[in-house]
C-alpha cells in the first residue's frame, strides 16, 4: 500500500454558541490514499461538513492535525489562528494553509456557491487566476482560459460559457462548481453534498461525472447523507456522535 | 490578479457604488470650485496690484516723504539690474468738481507718467488714453470741444428712438485728438460700452465709428476747437468719475466731458511734520484710470510730480535759520516712495536689500549735509518687493483660500463616510462571495484588498468626473450666472456693481486637479479600510453559510 495522500489524526472541533459548548467532532481519525474515493456519511448535524471543511483547509480545529502528503496543514495548536484576519498572511502556517487551497484541493458545494456576476467562463477561470500575479496574468490567460473552456466542456457545457449562473439549472451549475474546482488540477477533491440540492436524474447524472473523474485517478473526498449515493464510493465512513468509523 | 479583477467587476455591476461615486465626484467638484474661484481671485488680486507696482518700492511710509531721493535714483539708474526708477509723491486731498457741490476726499498721487507707464502697467487702465493714444499727459492743458466738420458733407442726425432729427455737419474733435482717435478706428477699438446718445445714434446712421467718453460739445455749432485757460491735467480713479453698473460696464455722465474742470485742495506738511495752510488747485480732467482694484479706482487721483511737490512744499529750498533769518543751507527735494523696475533675472529680494542699504549708507555720505529732520526721515527708508508691500492685501485672501478650502475639504469628508457604509454595505451582502474567494485560495489579505481597491476605484472614478463637472462648472460660471439671471434677476450672485473684477474667476489650474483627484482617492481609499478589514476578517466556513 502506498502512502496516504491525507492523513487526519484526533481531529477535535467544538463550537462555542453562547453559553453551551457544541463539541462537535471528538478525535476524528482518517486517512485517504491517492486515487480513493471515500464516502463520509452521518445524520444531519454530526460534523460532516464541518470534518470536511477541517479535511480541506477552510476551518480549524482545536485539537488534532491534518497531513497532506506528510506535510502538516496546520500550525500546532497553541500557534494557531481560530479567527481569520486581514493579517493573516503574516503567519507562514496560514500562508501555507491558502496555498494549500489554492493548489492542492479543490472543493465543491451543495449549495454551488458560483459568483453571480461572472459568467461560466469567469467563475471556472477565477480559480486561476487566484495565486497568479497581475504581472504574471497577460502570460498565463491564455492557458488558464484554454484550460477553463476544456474543462467545461469536459462537464458538457461547452455552450454555456458565456451564461451568467441565474441562466443555468442546479445540476448546470454543480457541473461548472467541479470545473471550477477542478481547473488547476487539484490532488483531491472535496465534495459537500454535490447532489443535496439536484433531482434525481441530475443527482445520478453528476455521480457518474465523479465517478468518471475518480475513474481517471482523481481522489474525491465527498460527504453525503444518502446511502445510495455514498455505495457508489470506494470506501465508506459513518460520523457518530464525533467519531468517524465503517459505515 | 483577481483582485483587480473582481473590484472592476463589482465596481461595474454593484449600482450602490454609483452612490459613492456620485457623491465623490459632487464632493471633488465642490472643493475644486472653491480652489479655482478662491485661487483665481487671489491670481487677479496678485496680478492687478502687480501691475499698478514697480518690482521694488522704496518707501518710509511717512506723510513727509524722505529726502534725497534724486541722488538715490542717479546712483541706482547706473547699476545694470535697474531698468527704471521713479519718484512718486502720495498726499491727501479734497477733489471737487467745478459748478457742482460733489466733493471727494481723495488720495493724491503725484507721478512722472511716462517713467511711471514704463515701470508698471498703469497706461492699460488709462481709457481715454486707450481710445485716444498721445492724448493724455498731465501737463497744462484746455479743454478739447467736440465741434463739427463744416467743409464736409452733411450727414443725417437721429435720435436714440432712430427718428430723423435733421440733417447736419459730421462731428469732428480739435486735430490732435481727431487723429488719435482716428489711430484708434484704424487698430478697430470700440468701446462697447458707450451709452445710447443723439451722437452714437448718428454715428451709427451715418456708418461712422463712434465717439467714446464724453466732450463738450462747442457753442453755436461751430469748429472742434481747445477752450478755456490752461491747467494742469488730473487722471482720476473710474469709480469716482464713472459709475459701475451691474454688468461690469461703466456708466459716465455728460456732466464731467474730458477736460473739464476740477479742484483739489491740498494740506503741505513741512520737512519736519508740521501741517500749513491748505492750497487749491485747479485742474484739468484729462483721463481716467482702472487698476481693477476698488480701493484705489475709488480713491486716488493722479497729478504731475513735480506739480504735487511744488504744491506741498516739497521740493528744493533754502534751509532759514528762524531766529536769525539767514539762509544756512538748502531743504533737499522730498518723495514719498520710490518705484523700481529691475531687469527680469534679478533677484528682487535680494536686490531690495542692496538698494536699503544703499539708501542708508546716505547717512555717512560726505556728499550731504544732512540735519536731525532728514536723518529721521532717511533712517526710516526701506525697500520691499511689491509682494512684501502688498501683503497687506494678499496674506489675509491667501489666508481666506486656505481657510475655505479647509472648510469644504471638511464637509468633503461626509463622501468618505459614505464610501465607508457603502462598502460595509456590499461586504456584507457579498459575504457568500467572500467565502467562495476564500475557498478556492483567496487569502484575507487579498479578500481585504479587493474592498481596497474598490474604495480607490470609487475615489479614482469619482475625482475624475468630480474634475471634469468642477472644471466645465468653474469654466462656464459667468455663463451659469448670466442664465441664472435670465431665469430670475434675484439669483445674481456676483454684482460687478460691487466687486472689482469684472468676471468670476473661471481658470482652473492644473495642480489643484491632481491635489482635488490625489485627496479624493487616497479619502475613498480610507473610507474602504473598515469595510475592507471586515472582509478580510470573515471566517471562510461562516461566510459560506451566510444567508
Amino acid at each position: 500500500m502506498s502512502d496516504p495522500l491525507l492523513v487526519a489524526e484526533g481531529i477535535h472541533k467544538t463550537y462555542h454558541m453562547g453559553r453551551v459548548n457544541l463539541h462537535v467532532l471528538r478525535g476524528c481519525d482518517m486517512q485517504v490514499q491517492p486515487g480513493e474515493f471515500v464516502a463520509i456519511m452521518g445524520k444531519s448535524g454530526s460534523g460532516k461538513s464541518t470534518l470536511l471543511h477541517i479535511l480541506g483547509a477552510l476551518d480549524v480545529p482545536q485539537e488534532g492535525q491534518v497531513r497532506f502528503g506528510g506535510a502538516p496543514i496546520f500550525a500546532p495548536p497553541r500557534r494557531r489562528w481560530f479567527y481569520a484576519t486581514a493579517l493573516d498572511v503574516c503567519s507562514a502556517y496560514e500562508r501555507r494553509r491558502i496555498q494549500f487551497r489554492r493548489f492542492a484541493f479543490g472543493f465543491v458545494f451543495q449549495s454551488y456557491h458560483l459568483l453571480p456576476e461572472l459568467n461560466v467562463l469567469e467563475n471556472v477561470r477565477l480559480a486561476r487566476m487566484v495565486g497568479t500575479s497581475t504581472l504574471a496574468w497577460p502570460g498565463r490567460r491564455h492557458d488558464a482560459c484554454s484550460d477553463a473552456a476544456a474543462i467545461l466542456e469536459h462537464v458538457g457545457l461547452g455552450a454555456r460559457l458565456k451564461h451568467r449562473p441565474s441562466e443555468l439549472s442546479g445540476g448546470e451549475r454543480q457541473r461548472v462548481a467541479i470545473a471550477r474546482a477542478l481547473v488547476h488540477h487539484p490532488k483531491i477533491l472535496f465534495a459537500d453534498e454535490p447532489t443535496g440540492n439536484l433531482d434525481a436524474q441530475a443527482g445520478a447524472d453528476l455521480m457518474s461525472l465523479l465517478k468518471e473523474l475518480h475513474g481517471s485517478g482523481q481522489t474525491i473526498v465527498m460527504v453525503t447523507h444518502d446511502p445510495g449515493i455514498a455505495t457508489q464510493a470506494d470506501r465508506t465512513l459513518l460520523l457518530r456522535d464525533g467519531r468517524l468509523g465503517p459505515a | 490578479m483577481y483582485k483587480l479583477f473582481l473590484t472592476l467587476r463589482y465596481l461595474r455591476k454593484r449600482r450602490i457604488a454609483y452612490f459613492a461615486i456620485a457623491a465623490v465626484m459632487l464632493c471633488t467638484a465642490m472643493v475644486l470650485i472653491v480652489m479655482s474661484v478662491m485661487g483665481g481671485f487671489l491670481d487677479q488680486l496678485k496680478n492687478k496690484a502687480r501691475g499698478m507696482l514697480g518690482d521694488i518700492i522704496v518707501d518710509n511710509r511717512s506723510y513727509s516723504g524722505f529726502p534725497l531721493y534724486e541722488a538715490f535714483i542717479g546712483d541706482v539708474s547706473a547699476w545694470p539690474e535697474i531698468v527704471r526708477a521713479t519718484p512718486v509723491i502720495y498726499s491727501f486731498g479734497l477733489l471737487n468738481f467745478q459748478g457742482t457741490p460733489r466733493t471727494h476726499t481723495v488720495r493724491v498721487v503725484g507721478l512722472n507718467l511716462d517713467e511711471v507707464c514704463e515701470i508698471t502697467e498703469f497706461r492699460k487702465g488709462l481709457y481715454y488714453e486707450t481710445y485716444y493714444p498721445g492724448t493724455t499727459h498731465l501737463g497744462e492743458q484746455k479743454q478739447p470741444l467736440l465741434g463739427f466738420d463744416l467743409r464736409g458733407e452733411l450727414i443725417e442726425w437721429r435720435d436714440p428712438t432712430g427718428r430723423l432729427i435733421g440733417h447736419g455737419p459730421r462731428p469732428l474733435l480739435p486735430p490732435d485728438y481727431q487723429a488719435a482717435l482716428e489711430e484708434s478706428w484704424a487698430a478697430g477699438l470700440v468701446d462697447g460700452d458707450l451709452p445710447e446718445s443723439d451722437l452714437t445714434h448718428t454715428c451709427r446712421a451715418a456708418k461712422l465709428p463712434l465717439i467714446p467718453g464724453e466732450h463738450e460739445l462747442v457753442t453755436g455749432a461751430g469748429p472742434p476747437e481747445m477752450a478755456g485757460d490752461a491747467y494742469p491735467g488730473l487722471i482720476i480713479g473710474r469709480d469716482i468719475i464713472a459709475q459701475r453698473q451691474p454688468d461690469g460696464s461703466y456708466k459716465r455722465s455728460w456732466q464731467y466731458p474730458r477736460g473739464c474742470l476740477l479742484t483739489v485742495t491740498l494740506l503741505p506738511v513741512s520737512e519736519s511734520g508740521s501741517v500749513d495752510i491748505p492750497i487749491k488747485q485747479p485742474l484739468r480732467y484729462a483721463d481716467d484710470s482702472r487698476t481693477g482694484i476698488y480701493e484705489i479706482d475709488s480713491q486716488h487721483v493722479y497729478c504731475g510730480f513735480g506739480l504735487l511737490q511744488k504744491l506741498l512744499q516739497m521740493g528744493t529750498a533754502e534751509r532759514v535759520d528762524p531766529e536769525t533769518g539767514e539762509v544756512i543751507g538748502t531743504i533737499p527735494a522730498r518723495c514719498s516712495q520710490i518705484q523700481i523696475k529691475i531687469r527680469p533675472d534679478a533677484d528682487p529680494y535680494a536686490l531690495a536689500r542692496r538698494l536699503e542699504e544703499h539708501y542708508q549708507s546716505f547717512l555717512e555720505d560726505p556728499r550731504f549735509e544732512l540735519r536731525p529732520d532728514d536723518i529721521a526721515l532717511i533712517t526710516n527708508v526701506d525697500a520691499m518687493t511689491w509682494e512684501q508691500s502688498q501683503a497687506h492685501i494678499i496674506g489675509p485672501v491667501e489666508k481666506e483660500r486656505i481657510l475655505m478650502t479647509i472648510l469644504f475639504a471638511i464637509i468633503s469628508l461626509v463622501a468618505a463616510l459614505l464610501v465607508l457604509c457603502i462598502l460595509y454595505m456590499i461586504v456584507l451582502q457579498k459575504t457568500r462571495d467572500i467565502g467562495i474567494i476564500k475557498s478556492i485560495g483567496g487569502s484575507s489579505g487579498g479578500v481585504a484588498l479587493i474592498f481596497v481597491f474598490y474604495g480607490a476605484a470609487v475615489g479614482i472614478v469619482g475625482s475624475l468626473l468630480g474634475v471634469v463637472l468642477g472644471y466645465y462648472f468653474v469654466t462656464y460660471i459667468n455663463e451659469i450666472q448670466t442664465f441664472l439671471m435670465s431665469v430670475n434677476p434675484a439669483w445674481q450672485v456676483w454684482d460687478r456693481a460691487v466687486y472689482s473684477f469684472d468676471e468670476i474667476p473661471n481658470s482652473v489650474r492644473t495642480e489643484d486637479m491632481v491635489v482635488v483627484i490625489l485627496a479624493a482617492i487616497i479619502v475613498s481609499t480610507i473610507g474602504s479600510l473598515a469595510a475592507a478589514w471586515r472582509a478580510g476578517g470573515m471566517q471562510p466556513v461562516e461566510a459560506l453559510r451566510y444567508e
